[in-house]
């Protein structure tokens, strides 16, 4: 029978993952909204960013408590530390989707400029650094957090990828300029999202091994093999 | 707070021989099944406030209460209060275990005789239920009659919340109940208290501020004879409306 500590723990894992849940589904929502040129979904997400911003106030107030009954040592102080910083990346994650519906819905103003490929691949792979972040903190598991850690060159290629090809669209006509900016702006906040899940990913290592890996090259990352 | 209360304190002063002023016009509700605990600096007058429920001051000569503390639509302070009865409804479990030089057994049906009962399957039956009430059942039910003294100190401990349990109270009083007991026994003891309170309201008096913030619902602070403050522990832990209060959780005195 678990205890009121682990009772506790368990709780607030729940509460992460949920607000988790909000955030990824507001990433696919939001891309969906602009691929498909759907206003209501695009509002839909912007209005959705309430939730977010209570699930984060209300998760950290549940950290605090838990730091004043439990006064937590080793790794269940470390726990608590990773979520009250988690949820600040899964806040500023929900404020980028709204910033790319805010975006798509200026998009739906004019035609789309070329076909919606690559972006959707950025925010799918985005999508799945945030779930498998979320997946390594709950389930303490520091391999699979390196690994998102890892994916983060991928969509750091991609985004420079469309950067290049859109920066073509605007030497090639002024009047694509507009839109071209925008996307851009779309694919910085996909990019940002990506960081915000390798930010989790790296308090996650810390949280399982005491190991600090933040603000290091991806390179001694990927050996890390212990 | 729309709890049920349990025992009211209202404006009770306390006096040690006549002059010293130990308690000042203190009054909080006590909620019923919740943990409330006692915390401030030694010689705050929190033990001397615990020891207001069960009248202990009572055996001690030139004591004197003012003010009143309602149970069930009396006050505990006034004439004509059975103290034996009280006693049994509001029991307490001491800092130093106090069990009898008696065997385990014993110990629990000493209590039970008092009341009139006496039938050796009732006894049994109820030591049994004491025992089990109090998480030592598994480590004594193969040797009901050998000593008290035998058990290790957390053991004891819980003999005698077992032995308080066993007469069915409505209150227990815990005056500093792990003081004197290492960390594991400690824990034991703690988690008991939580999973007593649905049957029984507990007021506990600790020095010991995480104990208090781990085991209770509502948190008293007390300085120098007074109430400082009262609220639920979440909010004395994380914010205090009191700079004394947040003085002393986070020990800058006391």
């Amino acid at each position: 029978m678990s205890t009121p500590k682990e009772q506790d723990i368990e709780k607030l894992k729940e509460r992460i993952l949920k607000m988790g849940a909000h955030v990824e589904a507001a990433i696919r929502k939001s891309v969906t909204a602009l691929v498909e040129r759907d206003r209501d979904m695009a509002i839909s997400v912007i209005d959705g960013d309430a939730i977010v911003n209570t699930y984060d106030v209300e998760i950290e107030e549940e950290c605090i408590r838990f730091l004043a009954i439990w006064q937590p040592t080793g790794s269940n102080l470390r726990f608590v530390t990773t979520a009250i910083k988690i949820i600040t990346d899964l806040e500023r994650m929900g404020d980028l989707a709204v910033d790319i519906c805010e975006r798509a819905v200026e998009l739906m103003d004019e035609p789309p400029l070329k076909p919606y490929i690559d972006i959707p691949r950025m925010a799918e792979a985005s999508q799945k650094m945030l779930k498998d972040s979320l997946d390594a903190f709950v389930g303490r598991d520091a391999d699979l957090a390196i690994r998102v850690c890892g994916s983060d060159d991928f969509v750091d290629n991609l985004n420079h990828q469309i950067f290049n090809e859109l920066l073509v669209y605007m030497l090639k006509d002024p009047k694509n300029i507009s839109r071209a900016v925008r996307l851009t702006y779309i694919t910085k906040y996909l990019e940002r999202i990506a960081d915000h899940a390798t930010n989790i990913a790296e308090m996650v290592v810390y949280m399982v091994k005491g190991k600090v890996i933040r603000h290091m090259a991806c390179e001694p990352r990927l050996t890390e093999k212990q | 707070m729309t709890e049920a209360v349990e025992l009211e304190v209202k404006n009770l002063d306390f006096y040690y021989n006549g002059t010293n002023h130990a308690l000042r016009a203190i009054s909080l509700p006590i909620f019923r099944n919740k943990v409330t605990a006692l915390i401030g600096p030694s010689g705050c007058g929190k033990t001397t406030l615990l020891r207001c429920f069960n009248r202990m001051h009572d055996l001690y000569p030139n004591h004197r209460y003012e003010g009143e503390i309602q149970f069930q639509g009396k006050n505990i302070l006034g004439d004509n209060v059975d103290l034996i009865d009280l006693r049994s409804r509001i029991g307490m479990v001491f800092q130093k275990p106090t069990p009898f030089p008696m065997t385990i057994a014993e110990n629990i049906a000493y209590g039970l005789r008092l009341k009139g009962i006496r039938q050796r399957h009732d006894l049994t039956e109820r030591i049994e239920r004491a025992l089990k009430h109090a998480a030592l059942w598994e480590e004594v039910r193969d040797k009901l009659n050998s000593s008290a003294y035998d058990l290790s100190g957390g053991q004891q401990q819980r003999l005698v919340i077992a032995r308080a349990l066993a007469v069915e109270p409505e209150v227990l009083l815990f005056d500093e109940p792990t003081s004197a007991l290492d960390p594991i026994s400690t824990a034991k003891i703690e988690e008991l208290v939580v999973n007593l309170k649905k049957d029984v309201t507990i007021i506990i008096v600790t020095h010991n501020m995480q104990q208090a913030a781990r085991v209770s619902d509502m948190t008293g602070f007390l300085y120098m004879g007074e109430l400082i403050e009262f609220g639920t522990t979440e909010k004395i832990f994380t914010n205090p409306d009191k700079k004394q209060t947040d003085d002393y959780i986070t020990g800058r005195f006391g």
